[in-house]
């Protein structure tokens, strides 16, 4: 008997008990819907991330980080992210552009309105990477030196703003704080001579031949000086105001690490605000003490030290050798692609777990296909006997019932498929009317990829010729003399 | 086809049935043979064993110089495929298909093409009388033509041997005589048939040979144009 007449005689052998057969499909299909349901809101949510990390370009973004300096070798621990290591970096094989993060807090005023937020300056070229592309209103900065700037719709949300075209060619008063070592130093050296009078006239002449006096005494001075040196540092700040105009909208989205500040400018134009030392931040401070390196103040910072600095890798970079060299330089590295793997892995076992739920299902259907099966057998015996008389072997017969639960795992995952898809469908238009209502970004939370619809049907007719295979072989044992004998 | 002690015990219980005992007997190429008895003397079991359905206690059956017992499962399927035909008393017609389908189904089993089925089938009942009654399924038919469809799907395959059961023990009169004439033609034309039955006057009147059993065992051996045919 071949397989075609076996797909035939199968065919026409649950064509001829509908009721039954559709009943027992019927198991097969919800339980197909359900795991293709299930595993489709996995694999919409890993689409997603996918989707946003390939429309970032974060698939071929590295961001590199200065070394902790615990427990690391001393080289390492004393690498520094500045304009010198952003050139090694940026000669790394694969390495498109380096660019640092270089964010200050401003005080923006736009449209009769002032908010406390911060900015950042991004290279030209940076700009044009797919992480800043993310445009809704105007166009990026194209060219170094203008006034131009970039604001997120997040400030605009902030600035009660709501349609980004709106603020487009609006001026946008920027405002830094600036400090200065300088302006501490003053305030170290405030009152001069008057100051070094009272120091004098607060000294025992006597005890100065004694160690611990001599201990306290500078003790107090230098506490003193640090005090001044702090609240001149903190308390004369300087003012910097610049005009610019937005010439863009970004989506402000926020990738991870990397976050987009509210407003973005092109560097040159920022260095207006930050040249003169540190902006805003006191722990810049203290991070430049702890480093050794103090911006000269007027040339835009040629020594300056950056937390972080980020990788534009050529397409189809592998992360590991970018990894490698950036380690061997000194820093830490966090590659997008790394943590996409992770998130694939995520995605895996939750798919996983998705799966199995779907599969519970599917076996629960599985016992309907063996009642089906048995039943079919007790109504056939007779039937297998004729087979049998007319030389149909074991096999055939095995195979004939296999086919049949084959066919009904078929019909079942085939229909089980649509319908889930169609279970989908009616759960995003919920989901998307739901996310309307809530201001929440529209997003597609399933997804139907090939390899869901080829795992379902596999699933489907593997699970149904396993449940198949018990009544199969029971029927391939039936004895032909007394299947001839039976009513 | 030579049958040597060829022995069919069952266990019932306690108890051992001894269906065929120690049977001895040949069967002539081209011979129509009875083999007559009464209820449960072995006479089914010895067909069935003869056409490879049943498996012997012991003894052995030789069929052209080949022990059935020295096939494997698939070889004793293939020579029930190929060359055995079977017409059962109950006609054991498929009841889903048609009459043309139930005598092509004898044909799966061959390696012959779906074609060729058709065809082959087709033939088979036109020769038996049944062309206009090829697309009507068995209970639309009358016990004659149901059997005549069950002889036709036994010769489809052109069998060396038919085994019939108790071919006429389901039908009147009229319709018994047309069978067993269709049987005597058919042996005429050089098929070897083997027929059991009970009635002693079919087996009177057609075989030219018949074997009578009783518990098991053979106990007459005679021609059947004898003046008792060894059967009274």
């Amino acid at each position: 008997m071949t397989f075609r007449d076996c797909i035939a005689t199968s065919t026409g052998n649950l064509w001829r008990m509908k009721l039954r057969a559709s009943l027992t499909v019927s198991g097969v299909v919800i339980a197909i819907a359900a795991f293709v349901s299930m595993l489709s809101f996995g694999a919409g949510m890993q689409k997603m991330v996918a989707d946003q990390f390939e429309k970032f370009g974060l698939f071929s973004t590295t961001l590199v980080y200065p070394p902790r300096g615990e427990g690391e070798a001393d080289s390492v621990a004393h690498a520094v992210l500045d304009d010198a290591a952003i050139v090694a970096l940026s000669q790394i094989p694969g390495v498109k552009l380096a660019y640092p993060l270089d964010a200050f807090d401003v005080t923006a005023a736009i449209a009769d309105t002032t908010i406390r937020t911060e900015a950042q300056a991004l290279p030209t070229e940076a700009l044009g990477t797919k992480l800043y592309s993310d445009i809704v209103a105007g166009s990026t900065l194209t060219t170094t030196g203008t006034d131009g700037a970039l604001v997120t719709e997040d400030l605009l949300e902030r600035l009660g703003i709501g349609d980004p075209d709106s603020v487009l060619g609006l001026s946008l008063v920027v405002s830094v704080e600036q400090t200065t070592i300088d302006s501490g130093l003053v305030y170290v050296f405030r009152g001069g001579i008057g100051r070094m009078r009272q120091l004098l006239a607060g000294l025992t002449l006597d005890s100065l031949n004694r160690p611990e006096y001599v201990r306290r005494k500078v003790g107090q001075v230098a506490s003193d000086a640090m005090a001044r040196f702090l609240n001149g540092f903190l308390s004369a700040r300087a003012v910097v105001s610049d005009t610019l105009v937005v010439r863009g909208v970004l989506r402000g989205q926020s990738h991870g690490r990397a976050r987009i500040r509210p407003i973005v400018a092109p560097t040159a134009t920022a260095l207006r605000f930050n040249a003169g030392g540190f902006v805003g931040n006191p722990t810049d401070l203290f991070a430049a003490l702890q480093t050794g390196m103090f911006p000269s103040g007027g040339d835009g910072g040629t020594q300056r030290s950056y937390p972080r600095v980020t990788l534009d890798l050529e397409t189809n970079t592998p992360y590991q050798p970018i990894r490698d060299s950036v380690e061997a330089l000194g820093f830490r590295v966090f590659s997008y692609a790394e943590e996409f793997d992770e998130i694939r892995e995520f995605f895996f076992y939750f798919n996983m777990v998705l799966g199995v739920i779907g599969l519970i299902a599917l076996i629960t259907a599985s016992l309907g296909i063996v009642n089906t099966m048995v039943m079919s057998i007790v109504e056939r015996t007779r039937e297998i006997g004729v087979l049998k008389s007319l030389g149909a072997d074991d096999r055939d017969i095995r195979r004939l019932f296999l086919v049949e639960s084959g066919l009904i795992g078929a019909v079942g995952a085939s229909a089980g498929i649509v319908f889930g898809w169609l279970i989908t469908r009616l759960a995003s238009v919920i989901a998307r009317s739901v996310m309307e209502s809530r201001g929440v970004p529209e997003m597609e939370l399933f997804a139907l990829p090939l390899w869901l619809i080829g795992t379902a049907l596999v699933f489907g007719i593997v699970v149904s010729l396993i449940a198949g295979s018990y009544p199969a072989a029971r029927a391939a044992r039936v004895d032909p003399v007394r299947a001839l004998r039976a009513e | 086809m030579q049958t040597v002690d060829l022995c069919r015990y069952y266990q019932r219980g306690t108890h051992e049935v001894r269906a065929v005992d120690r049977v001895t007997v040949g069967f002539e190429r081209a011979d129509f043979t009875a083999v007559v008895g009464a209820s449960g003397s072995g006479k089914s079991t010895l067909l069935n064993l003869l056409a490879g359905l049943d498996t012997p206690t012991s003894g052995h059956i030789a069929v052209g110089g080949v022990r059935l017992s020295s096939l494997t499962r698939r070889e004793l399927a293939a020579y029930r495929a190929k060359r055995v035909g079977m017409v059962f008393q109950s006609f054991n017609l498929v009841s889903h298909y048609t009459a043309l389908e139930n005598v092509a189904l004898a044909l799966y089993f061959n390696d012959t093409s779906p074609r060729e089925r058709q065809i082959r089938a087709s033939a088979i009942l036109e020769r038996l009388a049944l062309a206009d009654r090829m697309g009507h399924r068995p209970h639309d038919l009358s016990g004659g033509e149901q059997q005549r469809v069950a002889i036709a799907r036994a010769l489809v395959k052109k069998p060396d041997v038919i085994f019939a059961d108790e071919p006429t023990g389901n039908l009147d009169q009229e319709n018994a005589e047309q069978i067993l004439g269709l049987l005597s033609e058919l042996n005429r034309d050089g098929l070897t048939i083997i027929m059991v039955t009970h009635n002693i006057d079919v087996a009177r009147r057609y075989p030219r040979r018949v074997v009578r059993m009783d518990y098991g065992a053979v106990v007459a051996d005679t021609s059947g144009n004898s003046p008792d045919g060894g059967v009274a």
